[in-house]
């Protein structure tokens, strides 16, 4: 009861910003009043706001890329990341904690610091301002976390289990994907759903490595258009755009919440 | 390792990690061996390169903004492990295996949706001095000016944002730990923080060794927050070393001296991992 008690107050407390932030972008544009900012308007123009964003800032194509991008590196790279941590693991590589610590030092490096070199050897490699080059740099940021998160999971799974597989005959390629996977599934639901936020929201490599509407994801998109809110665009435009464009990632939580709830009651304690 | 699992354990093993390996060597280190080459030269983005030795790293330890840069940096990572993960676990372990359990993390998950831009949307006018949060706790506090308590009231903003990922990913944790040792513990009478400290603390261990991990790596590259907030500032007291960085790069246009923050933070960062990493692994 207590336990519930905390959680339900703690909640509270992180829904008070969360409840300013749709108050305001569903507030009719020309009303917003700082001093009466947790009153919720009478009227409702959540849609109307997000389509002047929408004009403003052009925000189709974007989103577009962005859900391009936001599925497909993650995705490769959850993979990638996935198969490096078996092989360290399972498979017991030699020298396999220095290519681990290889893998994950590419965390270690600043964002900011990469895009200098990245636009010059983008414009060299012929990748600036394609989609292609953002798929490749979005897959190479995701691999690092997914490699630490599934070196970890893979090295509490018993060893036996792969060997019986082996001794089945499979390659140790089949019992990567079909036994390994498999029993990580909730390891990898979380590390895409980290990537996929974190490409979703991507600015900064955005705004270097990209230019035209069709490439440009879509926080790129947006930047321009949010920080002119102090001078143009009305604050509960910014706030619509920012809530509607955060949107799949809200639900993309809600979902696998739900995913994980289920796989704690299959997982026993009843 | 034995001959008996040499021949199972398969011959191509170098061709599984080689993906990785080559994305990172190609898209992250190699940017890092440029920028090490220009924190030896002065530069400002268009003539040439003048190569100067170590002077910019000489000019670094005199430089009182990366003095207050770091101190900032050395918040941003104490708060994050007493926050964002200490509440994260807190929050996990609270909604661990009782009805709907997951529901009650969702408001904790969602403002983790945001982005920076909207981060300093929803928060600059709740921060701002005729802000919301000094009405509503009726005092007049200039969150954002005074250092270091700008740096403390961004890094509650952090703490919002981030708390819920950290929760989500130690409910997977506690999720993948076995039960039997838990309902043993139970049977002997052992509940709340004693069931918590002795049995379910050691079994999460590898799970903490990610979470802390990741923040130890992200608090020292802070830099969202600070740049949507207050850009660093008033006066540069609230920069952290990335935004050092990035000041000296992109606002100052001395990509030498920028790239010999780069390569300090680097460093910090990369070393700091390791002796984690060593002292877990």
């Amino acid at each position: 009861m207590i336990r519930r008690f905390v959680l339900v107050v703690l909640g509270l407390i992180w829904l008070g910003p969360t409840y300013l932030l749709v108050v305001n972008a569903a507030r009719p544009a020309d009303t917003y009043d700082p001093s009466r900012a947790w009153i919720p308007s009478p009227d409702v123009a959540l849609i109307q706001n997000f389509l002047q964003a929408w004009n403003r800032a052009d925000l189709g194509q974007s989103l577009a890329s962005t859900a391009l991008y936001s599925v497909v590196s993650p995705a490769l790279g959850v993979l990638i990341g996935a198969m490096a941590g078996y092989t360290i693991v399972v498979l017991r590589l030699r020298h396999g904690f220095l290519w681990f610590m290889v893998i994950f030092g590419g965390t270690i490096f600043p964002s900011q610091m990469l895009l200098v070199p990245l636009f010059v050897g983008y414009s060299d490699a012929g990748l600036y301002d394609t989609r292609l080059g953002m798929i490749i740099v979005y897959t190479a940021i995701s691999v690092p976390l997914s490699a630490f998160v599934l070196r970890n999971f893979f090295s509490g799974v018993a060893f036996s289990i792969f060997e019986a597989a082996r001794m089945d005959g499979a390659s140790t390629l089949r019992v990567f994907f079909r036994v390994y996977l498999p029993l990580a599934a909730s390891a990898l639901a979380a590390v895409f759903i980290l990537n996929f936020t974190f490409i979703w929201n991507d600015l900064l490599f955005g705004l270097t490595l990209s230019q035209t509407a069709e490439v440009r994801p879509v926080m790129t998109a947006l930047a321009g258009l949010l920080t002119d809110v102090y001078a143009g665009t009305p604050v509960p435009v910014g706030l619509a755009a920012g809530l509607v464009v955060s949107l799949p990632t809200v639900v993309l939580f809600v979902v696998t919440q739900r995913m994980f709830a289920r796989g704690l009651a299959l997982g026993g304690l009843s | 390792m034995t001959g008996r699992t040499a021949p199972l354990l398969g011959r191509f093993r170098a061709g599984y990690v080689s993906p990785a390996v080559l994305l990172v060597a190609g898209l992250l280190y190699a940017p890092f061996v440029w920028t090490a080459y220009l924190s030896l030269t002065r530069y400002d983005g268009l003539a040439p390169p003048e190569f100067v030795g170590p002077a910019n790293f000489v000019k670094l330890f005199d430089d009182p903004a990366l003095l207050t840069a770091t101190r900032n940096t050395l918040i941003w990572v104490v708060g994050t492990m007493v926050l964002p993960v200490g509440l994260g676990l807190l929050v996990a372990v609270l909604s661990y295996d009782i009805r709907g359990g997951a529901w009650f993390r969702v408001p904790f998950m969602l403002p983790y949706a945001l982005s920076g831009a909207g981060l300093g949307l929803v928060w600059s006018p709740i921060l701002s001095h005729d802000g919301i949060a000094n009405r509503l706790l009726g005092v007049d506090t200039a969150f954002l000016q005074d250092a270091p308590l700008n740096t403390i009231a961004m890094l509650l903003v952090w703490t919002w944002q981030q708390l819920g990922v950290n929760t989500l990913l130690f409910a997977v944790g506690l999720q993948s730990i076995p039960k039997e040792p838990i309902e043993a513990a139970r049977l002997d009478g052992a509940s709340g923080w004693r069931l918590f400290r002795h049995v379910i603390w050691p079994l999460l261990a590898p799970l903490t060794a990610v979470v802390v991990g990741l923040a130890l790596v992200a608090s020292l590259k802070s830099f969202d927050i600070v740049w949507v907030m207050t850009q660093g500032g008033p006066g540069r007291n609230s920069e952290t070393l990335a935004v050092t960085m990035y000041r000296d790069t992109f606002v100052a246009g001395e990509y030498g001296y920028g790239s010999a923050v780069a390569v300090l933070l680097t460093v910090v960062t990369g070393l700091a991992s390791y002796l984690y990493l060593r002292r877990r692994a």
